[in-house]
């Protein structure tokens, strides 16, 4: 015991020597303690079976709580960088074969909490449970996994082999679609109530849904999940001891955790609150390891350092968009000019609005891709923006197309017609460049932002009518639509976070972008857009991507706004490796985390 | 007795159901409906279609409302498709803490706002009351957000005498931490003193002006009978339309307070509800309301009869 505690600090010692020193200041390293981390306020742990249904999906409910127990099959995300964690995924790198119609995935030899290894058979149960019962999943869109997968077969215990119906680009089919797989341990769980035997339900359809169902009812009780024995057995490096049903979540080590980091603090706690000012209560007293900073409070920052805080950006993985209604009866043809949305981009001034709004806490994005890290996806044109902000340039747009500008009013159309020089298809004589746009409530940047782009709008005559939503409403209006409908009415919408490419991390566009995407909330549809989204997933390479987020980039099917950062993390300064944080997914890694004195 | 009783009974039963139907249909004129709000923006057509009928939203609204008339008089209030939990059970956890926090705050107010409305009154216009009367329009006009930060700055920030946040856990795991309950209470205490000592104090003051009173004081009644025997019964009515008023408020929960000192009670609960549109969740605290609000008012009669003779006589 006394060796093995030797073992651990030597360990713990020898870490804080070779790892950068991620919370700053130094100190003496410590075995153990505890670290308390708060969750967003009302976004706590909700769901624990990790097949999430769509009402309980959210990443921060299989990033920073599923994920700590069961690991998907591959990791994304080293540090800040969106790459492969070979160390982290429980199987090597997959193999592609057969022209790209084949992948073979070969497990490492880890185990179970319980002892038992890690096979190709439960990944196939993973699988099994998910055909069965996909139109439940939260990452469901048709045409994809599982659609995609023809056949799957597990030849040896740690092989298994799956059969597409369609080349893939390897690049987008392991950062996608791999790392959605999640084993499950199906020597334990693959039953269908409590006191029944373990057994191969899930090889059948309706085996399948049976597991499931009771799977998902065991989920439901929440008071249950430190204690019920389905959730004891984990392959990640933590375990649940303790949830309380509003969302303190309490994690020891997993002791038989296979992985190359093991835990080294005693305890992991993820604390609910009820609103960021609570929690910022919190902070200010010093009660919490790792918390953050309000946007509301940000002006606080120095004050939250002198207190032994250590102040960073936290950003998604994620492009910020503000999706416009392409079938919207009355604004619909003026989105369907290119030059008109070109000219509303033209009025996003996002290196202010990064300075003077988000308190540089943000990033330019003009297109598709992440802006934040600089990755090898990004290209010039995306990284100096097609339309950078040009008030004379919009100005010119709209005149060039038949349009009276009347800056602090309201532009008409003077020359309708398809032709050149003239307003374009759809578009009356006389019509009026006015939009109206729905922003989520409570959000003060988001709320700044929309008044600056108003306000800048309005100098070529843009007329933009705001209201303001709670989120949920926001996201029930948003919906795809036809012309005749009338849920058709909206026309802009704005949340502040964009699209998080998590679990699927390839920044590619087809769920948001293709015709009759589950994310094409606008009905934007354009056979070449199609066409290249295709190629980003059929075709090997990153020409074919960075020919699409070029397109893209200049197509504009959503406008683009800067990225800004999800939460202004305060991390304790005798907390060591917890920075970089980590972007995608925002997958936390509290196993390589340790104290100091 | 029991006729009346019977008959308000039945009075709060039809408001409740009012209630309910109101809010029920209010809720359906919400565009988009529930499941694109629960489902979030990835939600397929397919996905919508198959949660409205699991949820039952595919049927007519007064089909809805029957079968949740039904649900609800078997004790079935629902589940939130938010948080994963039963309304029943979301309520049964929420509502004892909330009852304990807001409750308790009021009895502590009643209890000194009484003798301190009294004692005010009696003294009136001197330096007791001035000092009492600007102490309770301090803490009135004080809005409880303010308070609550001020207080957590002093106790638990600037000092470390206190905790800054509530209890977390079950309603035995709060009773095992009362010193996290100390602030959120006094938050709450301090404003609703306040407007308890303002109102006990004017009708003490009616009270004192009358002939009855002033015929005890020729009796030689000293000023602490006057006050005991004839003039707290009397002044107490305005207070009990308050102490009735104030029921729905204890099981309604008091959301400042429970956000800012994080602690998850009824009135989060039905906050978070209306942002996300769970309407079960909606729908389970419109009717403990309701209820509440209809046994306040009972009780605010009740005790009327019991405090003035003239009322159960007519």
């Amino acid at each position: 015991m006394f060796g093995a505690a030797i073992a651990g600090l030597a360990a713990v010692a020898a870490l804080s020597a070779c790892t950068s020193s991620s919370g700053g200041g130094g100190g003496q390293p410590v075995s153990g303690g505890d670290v308390t981390w708060a969750e967003q306020p009302g976004a706590p742990p909700n769901y624990i079976f990790p097949l999430d249904a769509l009402q309980y999906f959210s990443t921060n409910n299989i990033a920073q709580f599923q994920y700590l127990m069961w690991r998907p099959l591959y990791w994304i995300g080293n540090g800040n960088d969106v790459v492969l964690n070979k160390d982290l995924s429980l199987a090597v790198p997959p193999q592609y074969s057969n022209g790209n119609k084949v992948v073979t995935i070969k497990l490492k030899n880890w185990k179970w909490s319980d002892g038992k290894p890690i096979t190709s058979r439960d990944v196939t149960f993973w699988i099994n449970l998910l055909r069965a019962n996909k139109a439940n999943w939260g990452e469901y869109a048709p045409g994809y996994f599982p659609d995609d997968v023809a056949k799957v077969a597990a030849p040896s215990t740690d092989k298994v082999v799956l059969t597409l119906k369609q080349p893939v680009s390897p690049e987008w089919f392991t950062m996608s679609e791999l790392t959605q797989i999640n084993p499950l341990p199906q020597h334990a769980w693959d039953k269908t109530s409590t006191s029944g035997k373990i057994g191969n339900y899930d090889t059948t359809t309706a085996g399948a849904k049976a597991v499931y169902k009771y799977l998902d009812s065991e989920s439901r009780d929440k008071s249950a999940y430190a204690s019920n024995p389905l959730w004891q057995v984990v392959d990640g490096p933590w375990k649940l001891s303790s949830f309380d049903p509003s969302g303190r979540a309490e994690f020891v080590p997993n002791k038989s955790y296979s992985g190359p980091v093991k835990a080294k603090l005693a305890s992991f706690t993820e604390v609910p609150f009820t609103s960021g000012e609570a929690e910022y209560n919190s902070l200010r007293a010093g009660s919490l390891t790792y918390g953050y900073i309000p946007q509301t409070d940000i002006a606080q920052k120095q004050l939250v350092e002198s207190r032994g805080y250590q102040v960073d950006p936290w950003y998604l993985w994620s492009m910020n968009i503000v999706p416009i209604n392409f079938n919207n009866p009355q604004v619909g043809p003026l989105f369907r000019q290119l030059y008109i949305r070109q000219a509303m981009q033209s009025l996003i001034n996002q290196k202010q609005y990064v300075s003077a709004i988000l308190h540089d806490d943000g990033a330019v994005d003009n297109g598709p891709v992440p802006t934040y890290p600089k990755t090898s996806y990004l290209t010039p044109t995306q990284t100096n923006g097609a339309y950078p902000y040009d008030v004379n340039r919009a100005s010119t747009l709209l005149k060039s197309h038949g349009w009276t500008v009347r800056p602090n009013g309201v532009s008409t159309c003077a020359k309708p017609g398809s032709g050149a020089g003239q307003c374009g298809s759809g578009i009356s004589g006389g019509q009026k460049l006015s939009f109206s746009l729905s922003y989520a409530s409570g959000i003060s940047e988001v709320s700044q932002e929309m008044q600056a782009w108003k306000s800048d709008l309005s100098r070529v005559g843009i007329q933009l009518n705001l209201s303001q939503a709670p989120l949920n409403d926001l996201f029930a209006g948003l919906t795809p639509c036809k012309p005749t409908q009338s849920a058709c009415s909206w026309q802009m919408a704005y949340w502040g976070n964009g699209w998080e490419f998590a679990p699927d991390y390839y920044p590619s566009g087809e769920v948001a972008f293709s015709t009759g995407a589950i994310g094409n909330w606008g009905s934007y549809s354009d056979p070449q857009m199609d066409a290249k989204i295709r190629a980003t997933t059929q075709q090997a390479g990153l020409g074919v991507f960075h020919a699409w987020a070029d397109y893209t980039t200049q197509q504009l099917p959503m406008l683009f706004m800067p990225l800004s950062a999800t939460q202004i993390s305060a991390i304790s300064t005798k907390l060591h490796g917890a920075m970089p944080q980590p972007v995608a997914g925002q997958q936390m890694t509290p196993e390589s985390w340790y104290l100091t004195r | 007795m029991i006729r009346y009783l019977v008959g308000r009974l039945g009075q709060s039963l039809i408001v409740i159901l009012g209630v309910t139907l109101v809010v029920f249909a209010m809720l359906h004129m919400l565009p988009g409906g529930p499941a694109r709000a629960i489902l979030g923006p990835r939600a397929t057509p397919q996905a919508v279609a198959a949660f409205d009928h699991a949820n039952g939203y595919d049927r007519a609204v007064p089909v809805q409302y029957w079968v949740w008339i039904k649900n609800l008089l078997t004790g079935n209030l629902g589940y939130s498709y938010k948080l994963n939990q039963s309304v029943a059970s979301l309520i049964a956890d929420r509502l004892p803490k909330t009852v304990l926090i807001v409750g308790l705050a009021n009895v502590i107010a009643i209890v000194l706002a009484i003798p301190l409305g009294l004692v005010q009154a009696s003294r009136r216009n001197r330096g007791f009351d001035y000092a009492v009367t600007a102490g309770a329009f301090f803490f009135y006009s004080m809005p409880l957000f303010w308070l609550s930060l001020l207080l957590i700055t002093f106790f638990s920030i600037d000092n470390t005498f206190l905790p800054p946040e509530a209890p977390q856990g079950s309603f035995v795991d709060v009773l095992k931490d009362p010193a996290g309950l100390v602030l959120p209470i006094a938050a709450l205490t301090l404003i609703t003193l306040a407007l308890f000592s303002r109102y006990m104090r004017s009708s003490a003051i009616d009270s004192l002006t009358q002939d009855y009173v002033r015929t005890a004081r020729a009796k030689g009644s000293s000023t602490s009978q006057l006050l005991r025997r004839h003039v707290l019964r009397n002044s107490l009515l305005p207070t009990i339309t308050l102490i009735g008023l104030t029921l729905p408020v204890v099981v309604s929960g008091a959301l400042i307070v429970e956000s800012v000192f994080n602690f998850p009670g009824m009135g989060l609960l039905f906050w978070n509800a209306a942002q996300t549109q769970d309407y079960p969740v909606l729908l389970g605290s419109v009717v403990v309301i309701g209820v509440a609000t209809a046994l306040g008012s009972l009780l605010a009669d009740l005790l009327y009869l019991v405090v003035d003779p003239r009322i159960r006589a007519a």
